[in-house]
């Protein structure tokens, strides 16, 4: 496993842009800017080391990337992926949603890796894919669901 | 403001995103080669027509040539199918200098249109300047008549302007050099080698991105004849802006094609980019209408090749029409400079691109760069540039665009829950 200092020091040196706005023994997060395609969107990333794997909060899975601005923006007439692709909900403020950049059941993750050469440039793909995905309504870069299309009725 | 450095060759995986899009226009509203192939073979069909044995005008052509945007390889289509296209020839005859306008605009219908019966008997139709033949898939093609004037000042000719309402003292004769200015346009915006063989790499790749997703074969191109520059096809991209704001003022003549090919040819362009050549040529042409405007005059565009050949003597025909191209201009520049200053999303780009050539190549050259990159992400064949974004191609670029570490970085595949459907 990556320490914390491990991971903050990888991210000085890969992106220097990002600033760590909250740190302490275990927990950190970063706010930088990131261009996807040519657009600057700032993002924030939250990690927390591993604590139990049990009882963890998220953060504690896997870095948590949200953009902050400009806000997503849920299409739900998009003829793929509405209202918002690829994210685990937040049903009360969608454009706040986490991304979903990698599929966990494949291990495509995990604390031994360095966030600044996965999880940022993994990020850049959603960007970039999202402002095809806002510009057309599909979807054009592949991907998995946890669940199935069910339609569900009422 | 982009730029496009050394490492980013023109419409390279790292050129600004708005010169992506600008191409992608381009390629589509350009006349596909089969249909220039066939503007040929009629406008030779029609040659040999004119010249048969018993036709008014037996024994008495001297030249028959393309002029306008088919000689300087900047046709477009129109916009609408049903509204067809142009081809402009010019048909230079030997006829006494006596004769009067109306009578050469008259003999050259009579020789086109032939007996009952004749092919293009139901075709053709007289103007004031021209004769034109329609055929029915949407083609014109406009054989304006001439005379040399002068043999030793090749294809300086006399055109003639003959409207049929109006009465003969209104007729004239007016001198133009077609061919010596295409000569002089092709003279100062020779193809640029670098440029053309990315532009035809990328209509080449673009029209294969989409027929693979709709399963149909790889359309044919007019980039495969070669002879692009940046500059010719900011001319036709600025013909196509140009027809879209005119398209709903009926009855309204539009700035002519000619004129615009004009200040193309007078403008240096260092840049090698479609953004640059329309940066600068309309740049040229607004600086031009607006000097007028200040002069309280009409702008006056001469042919370089001859002087008496004025391009702005039916346009614009009064203040308010120079009035509406200069607004018309203006709108168009700062729409372009928004899109080259980088801070839109491709959604807003298309918005742009839709208000400034249309719908339909505007969608389809934002589907294409969206497909493009989402293929590339899926695949894992891009890197990630130092400000993030993502260039979809297995070259390592320079390192002051792409470092070491994020020239492929390591492979993902997207998840996360579906929204439940109602």
């Amino acid at each position: 496993m990556r320490t914390l200092a491990q991971q903050i020091h990888s991210m000085k040196r890969n992106w220097p842009s990002f600033e760590t706005v909250e740190m302490n023994a275990d927990h950190v997060v970063w706010f930088g800017d990131l261009e996807g395609i040519q657009k600057p969107y700032r993002v924030m990333v939250e990690y927390g080391l591993p604590k139990n794997l049990l009882t963890d909060p998220l953060f504690r899975q896997f870095p948590q990337v949200r953009v902050l601005s400009p806000p997503l923006r849920p299409n739900f007439e998009a003829a793929e992926e509405a209202p918002l692709p690829h994210v685990y909900f937040d049903k009360e403020d969608l454009p706040n949603s986490v991304l979903c950049l990698f599929d966990p059941r494949a291990l495509e993750w995990s604390s031994d890796h360095f966030i600044a050469l996965t999880t940022i440039p993994w990020t850049c793909d959603w960007l970039a894919s999202y402002e095809g995905w806002l510009a057309t309504g599909r979807w054009f870069a592949g991907g998995r669901h946890a669940t199935p299309q069910v339609e569900r009725v009422s | 403001m982009n730029e496009i450095t050394m490492a980013s060759p023109p419409l390279g995986p790292t050129a600004p995103v708005s010169e992506i899009l600008l191409a992608g226009i381009a390629i589509r509203i350009e006349l596909p080669p089969s249909l220039h192939w066939l503007a040929i073979e009629r406008y030779e069909a029609i040659r040999k027509h004119i010249e048969r044995e018993g036709s008014p005008l037996h024994d008495k052509v001297v030249w028959f040539y393309p002029q306008g945007s088919m000689a300087i390889k900047a046709t477009i289509k129109s916009r609408r199918r049903q509204d067809g296209y142009d081809i402009d020839i010019v048909i230079e005859l030997l006829l006494p200098v006596t004769i009067t306008p109306a009578q050469i605009l008259d003999l050259l219908y009579e020789a086109i249109k032939g007996e009952k019966g004749s092919i293009y008997y139901d075709m053709v139709e007289r103007q004031t300047r021209c004769v034109t033949v329609y055929y029915a898939d949407g083609m014109h093609l406009d054989v304006t008549p001439s005379i040399l004037l002068d043999e030793n000042d090749p294809r300086r000719s006399h055109i003639f302007h003959a409207k049929l309402e109006e009465p003969t003292t209104a007729h004239k004769r007016v001198v133009m050099n077609s061919w010596a200015f295409c000569e002089h346009f092709n003279r100062a915006l020779p193809p640029d080698l670098l440029f053309e063989q990315a532009y035809a790499k990328r209509a080449r790749d673009g029209m294969k991105v989409l027929a693979d997703a709709e399963v149909k074969p790889v359309p044919a191109h007019s980039t495969m004849e070669g002879g692009k520059s940046a500059a010719v096809v900011g001319l036709q991209l600025l013909k196509r802006n140009r027809n879209m704001r005119y398209a709903k003022r009926v009855g309204v003549r539009m700035p002519p094609s000619v004129m615009m090919a004009k200040f193309a040819a007078d403008c240096q362009l260092p840049t090698g980019t479609i953004c640059g050549a329309l940066e600068v040529i309309s740049g040229a042409m607004l600086s031009a209408l607006l000097a007028a405007e200040m002069r309280n005059e009409l702008v006056d565009v001469r042919n370089p090749t001859c002087n008496e050949d004025c391009f702005t003597d039916r346009w614009p025909e009064n203040r308010a029409a120079q009035q509406t191209y200069i607004s018309d201009l203006k709108l168009f520049r700062q729409q372009l400079h928004a899109l080259m200053n980088g801070a839109l999303g491709l959604d807003e780009m298309q918005e742009l691109l839709i208000e400034m050539f249309g719908e339909g190549p505007a969608r389809s050259a934002v589907e294409e760069q969206a497909r493009m990159l989402g293929r590339a992400v899926e695949t894992g064949v891009r890197g990630i540039g130092v400000t993030g974004r993502v260039i979809p191609a297995a070259v390592i670029a320079s390192p002051s665009i792409i470092t070491s570490a994020m020239a492929k970085p390591r492979a993902h595949t997207f998840y996360g829950e579906r929204w439940p459907k109602k």
